[in-house]
């Protein structure tokens, strides 16, 4: 031992290329070192959420700056890093996400994309959202502008993504979880859209709830445009069922009798109420029109066109609205047809023939009262009586053959007596009209089927 | 340090093998040694040069270099140790009996 002692005070020398050895390898290692030991850091890390990681590292020493989503994630991060083996110190820079306090997360439709923004609680949490969006939307643009926060609620994934689902079925709008609390704004995309938001809402996960749900539908729509040149009568739009469906069509049916119906309706839910209250009389008005539409939109219905005469627009205009329920508007923008040629007294009676060889005045039965659907045949009757101003004109009223005579005689005379009544009313003067009963006696028709009846019930007019 | 080990142990088997040659050479060399009382302020410099490693004071690479360097020294004195032994030996095996 003592020998060593002796010996080692002659080791210097070897010191010097030591030294040289030192100054090389340090020289050539630093870098590499410090490569190998911010990948294994980085791996080490792998498995911890965090976000915004940088790794930085001075010798053994790695400096970890890094916002993690808990306490618990932070310390665990610095602990993976410091147990990488070489790793001499760790520079803990690592901070929480900042709280969101509400937890705030909101996903907006316009036209061309949707745009999620506020808070997500993690990473993962918001490219999920974005994918599902994505999926959801396809094909409309999907921005994502969240920020990582924490202080989610329980369960925020699934009920973000409920309400991701409901963005789809808006048109615009947008939908804003606040803490528990779902807000809901803007226009569905179909109608019965809001509807089925609303159901589906009843699925977010226990402890979230609606706070407002201000979704309005899409403005239910019915059109009825009547084309005088094509002689169609073309409905479009929505009708709340079947049932209104079929009385929609068959009412348009016998007030639009020269025209064929094309009907292209269907039927949807979200009706205003009150819609076949409002759209059957409607569409009388339109009848009595030579050309027009009509847009029904949500309660405010629009007739515009041509009516036949003076008197006819006055009764269409003031008229209508009254007849509808309450809360309905009714916007008319009607004009009056230029009257056509006269034509003398031989054309006139060809001209109504040709009338009510298509339809028949039609009256309460056993009664003298004209229903409202003739309301358009009358009009052209009126039409008619004006463009032969000299002709006198014999309204002649006939029945069938049930009941006795003389009450046929008395229902024929009345009712022949209500439409002169009528065509006075509308300000042709009463001197041109004679309004004759025949009863049963001149049938057209066998009065042994109900068909023979019904031709045989019926008013002529005939110019003397 | 076992880290360090692995990673570079060449320059590390250098510091052992110029230890061992420098062990070797200095018991047959004539010449001065390093004084006594030299050898105290180095033996101090080098024990803080160690307290400073172990304490981890020195930040980032010069941290680095001086725990490269202590182990280089170290593993050299270790080679300067084993040379000089087996030297001695070698030459009192081979010396004719007094």
């Amino acid at each position: 031992m003592r020998g060593l002692f002796k010996w080692s005070s002659k080791w210097w020398p070897g010191v010097i290329p030591l030294v040289i050895f030192w100054a090389i390898a340090a020289w050539t290692s630093t870098e590499p070192l410090e490569a190998d030991l911010a990948q294994r850091s980085a791996a080490a890390l792998k498995d911890t959420v965090l976000n915004k990681t940088r790794i930085s590292v001075a010798g053994r020493d790695v400096t970890l700056a890094a916002d993690a989503f808990s306490e618990d994630g932070r310390q665990s991060a610095v602990a993976s890093v410091e147990t990488v083996p070489g790793v001499r110190l760790v520079n803990d820079e690592t901070r929480l996400v900042p709280e969101a306090k509400p937890f705030v997360w909101s996903a907006e439709r316009d036209v061309v994309r949707v745009t999620l923004s506020g808070s997500s609680p993690l990473p993962a949490t918001k490219s999920r959202l974005t994918e599902a969006a994505r999926a959801n939307l396809g094909g409309v643009e999907v921005v994502d502008r969240m920020d990582l926060s924490r202080g989610a609620p329980p369960r925020f994934d699934n009920a973000a993504l409920l309400l991701l689902d409901q963005i789809g079925k808006l048109k615009e709008g947008k939908i804003t979880l606040s803490d528990t609390q779902v807000s809901l704004s803007g226009m569905a995309r179909e109608l019965g859209g809001r509807e089925a938001i609303a159901a589906a809402l009843k699925n977010l996960p226990e402890g979230f709830s609606v706070a407002a749900n201000e979704v309005k539908a899409p403005p239910y729509i019915f059109q009825a445009y009547k084309d005088p040149v094509a002689l169609t009568l073309t409905l479009t739009g929505n009708v709340p069922d079947n049932n209104a469906h079929a009385a929609l069509g068959a009412s348009a049916g016998r007030r639009f009798f020269s025209e064929k119906v094309v009907d292209n309706l269907k039927a949807s839910i979200g009706a205003p109420s009150g819609f076949a209250a409002a759209v059957v009389p409607a569409l009388g008005a339109l009848s009595r029109l030579s050309t027009g539409t009509l847009v029904v939109s949500d309660r405010e219905v629009k007739l515009s066109g041509d009516a036949l005469y003076e008197a006819a627009a006055s009764q269409i205009r003031a008229g209508l609205g009254k007849d509808f329920p309450q809360g309905w508007q009714f916007k008319p923008e009607i004009s009056v047809k230029p009257p056509a040629a006269p034509v003398d007294a031989t054309v006139c009676q060809q001209l109504f023939t040709d009338l009510l060889g298509k339809a028949r005045i039609r009256f309460e039965p056993g009664k003298a009262d004209i229903v409202a659907d003739s309301a358009g045949l009358l009009d052209r009757l009126i039409e008619t009586a004006l463009r032969c101003p000299t002709a006198n004109i014999e309204i002649a009223g006939h029945t069938d053959t049930d009941g006795d005579d003389a009450a046929n005689q008395a229902l024929s005379e009345k009712r022949a007596q209500a439409v002169a009544d009528y065509l006075v009313k509308a300000g042709l003067p009463a001197s041109r009209f004679s309004a004759v009963g025949y009863g049963s006696t001149q049938p057209i028709a066998g009065n042994d089927t109900d068909q023979g009846k019904a031709q045989n019930r019926r008013i002529d007019f005939v110019v003397k | 340090m076992g880290y360090l080990t692995t990673f570079y142990w060449g320059w590390l088997l250098g510091s052992v093998l110029l230890g061992f040659a420098m062990g070797w050479i200095s018991v047959v060399q004539h010449g001065d040694g390093v004084p006594r009382k030299w050898r105290w302020w180095l033996a101090a410099l080098v024990a803080a040069l160690v307290a400073a490693a172990v304490a981890r004071v020195v930040p980032g690479r010069f941290g680095y270099w001086l725990d490269l360097g202590l182990i280089m020294f170290g593993l050299y004195l270790c080679g300067c140790a084993v040379g000089s032994w087996l030297r001695d030996w070698v030459v009192s095996r081979t010396a004719p009996p007094a």
